[in-house]
């Protein structure tokens, strides 16, 4: 043993900070783990098309645009007549999805050896999702809250809210994690999120001829709002995927 | 990966020679020897209490009880992590907790996966400043001796 230390034992300050540096690379690869809540809201997020394509269902009397009983802030306020399924789905996937990341940090923590504190992840989404469902209903008792919801319509309007909770969530774990590479993704993401809750991305698809003429006709104009951050997160989610399984053979 | 072997709950010794601390007589390779570098160093009546040796913890400055630290400011880890990141027995590395968590630096907190016992170790806040002290006094020796600390080990 004293052998074996001898010999791998570095000699200089300089090789000693370069085998903790190592060290420390090694360690924070192992625990990597973020792909998974990547492709979970992906998935999440694509399950969620159908509904914001139902919510944009034409009304079926000339001027009936109503807001339907529900998770105001989640269902947002689509041109249709449905948004309901929109904000319960999202109360109900945000919920089930930062609970279902701390199984997977917590499953990966014992199977790695090293452990993510994914708490403040779960906390950061879990509270953003219940202030989203309580703060309307409390604005009948407390008038002063309008103050923090109404002047923001324009993130809320189109029921993207949950993205930008999920960007939220990725940016709490970017912390945790110690991840650059989150971080960027956390950005990116942010900024899909933002241009989806604030424009008709199927503009930009009108002006290069996507005019979709199926049985939902401008139903479908609701997708690419959807789908530019489901993409974000499937494809980030992958690449993290891949890199973490590649940094794990290497440091195993 | 294998079962943690427990941690030995017998103290140290201190008229025994820790077999986790480096033999004095054997100086720890990995310990810089500043002596033929510094010549303030080997005359008595001209002491450098600046030199940056001085501010070397010796329960610290040990190769793999700076793994240990470095590993856990990272992340909590598991025995077996620490065992096979550092490439020691189960016993050394005991030893080397037993150091660590007697002086404050380290928590080991243990429990059972399953009916499997696991063993996590995190550092204190203790721990963190100690590291923090030891890696800037080795870049400053780095530095003193015209080297190039390009890797530090810093805990961001």
């Amino acid at each position: 043993m004293a052998e074996q230390e001898a010999h791998t034992a570095p000699e200089q300050p300089e090789e000693l900070l370069g085998e903790l540096a190592d060290l420390r690379r090694r360690t924070r690869t192992t625990r990597h783990g973020y792909w998974f809540p990547l492709i979970l809201f992906g998935l999440l997020t694509c399950g969620a098309a159908p509904l914001y394509v139902a919510a944009a269902a034409v009304p079926t009397r000339s001027g009936a645009y109503t807001v339907d009983a529900g998770p105001l802030l989640l269902s947002g306020m689509p041109a249709g007549t449905s948004s309901f399924y929109v904000g319960w789905y999202w109360a109900l996937a945000l919920v089930g999805g930062y609970l279902l990341t701390l199984l997977w940090y917590r499953w990966h923590a014992r199977r790695s050896g090293v452990w993510t504190p994914a708490r403040g992840y779960l906390i950061t989404g879990v509270a953003l999702t219940v202030l989203a469902l309580v703060i309307p209903p409390l604005t009948g008792l407390l008038h002063f809250l309008q103050g923090l919801w109404l002047p923001l319509g324009d993130v809320w309007l189109r029921g993207t809210l949950a993205f930008l909770i999920i960007a939220a969530g990725l940016w709490a774990l970017a912390r945790a994690e110690r991840s650059r590479a989150l971080a960027v993704i956390a950005l990116v993401y942010t900024g899909a999120a933002l241009l989806s809750s604030l424009y008709n991305i199927e503009n930009v698809f009108f002006r290069l001829g996507w005019n979709p003429r199926t049985p939902f006709g401008w139903q479908l104009t609701a997708l690419p709002n959807v789908l530019l951050p489901a993409a974000v997160l499937l494809a980030a989610g992958l690449g993290a995927f891949l890199v973490q399984r590649r940094g794990g053979r290497g440091t195993a | 990966m294998s079962e943690p072997a427990p941690l030995d709950p017998a103290p140290l010794d201190p008229a025994q020679p820790d077999p986790a601390q480096p033999d004095p007589a054997q100086p720890d390779p990995a310990q810089p020897d500043p002596a033929p570098r510094d010549p303030a160093q080997t005359d008595p009546a001209q002491p450098d209490p600046a030199h940056p040796t001085n501010g070397l913890d010796d329960t610290v400055h040990q190769r793999h009880r700076l793994g240990i630290l470095t590993i856990t400011a990272e992340a909590r880890a598991d025995f077996g992590y620490l065992r096979d990141a550092l490439g020691l027995t189960p016993g050394n590395l005991s030893r080397h907790l037993t150091v660590l968590e007697d002086a404050g630096l380290v928590q080991v907190e243990k429990g059972y996966q399953g009916r499997r016992p696991r063993t996590w170790v995190r550092i204190t806040g203790q721990g963190r400043a100690a590291l923090a002290a030891e890696l800037a006094t080795l870049t400053e020796l780095v530095r003193r001796h015209g080297g190039s600390p390009a890797r530090q080990a810093g805990p961001a």
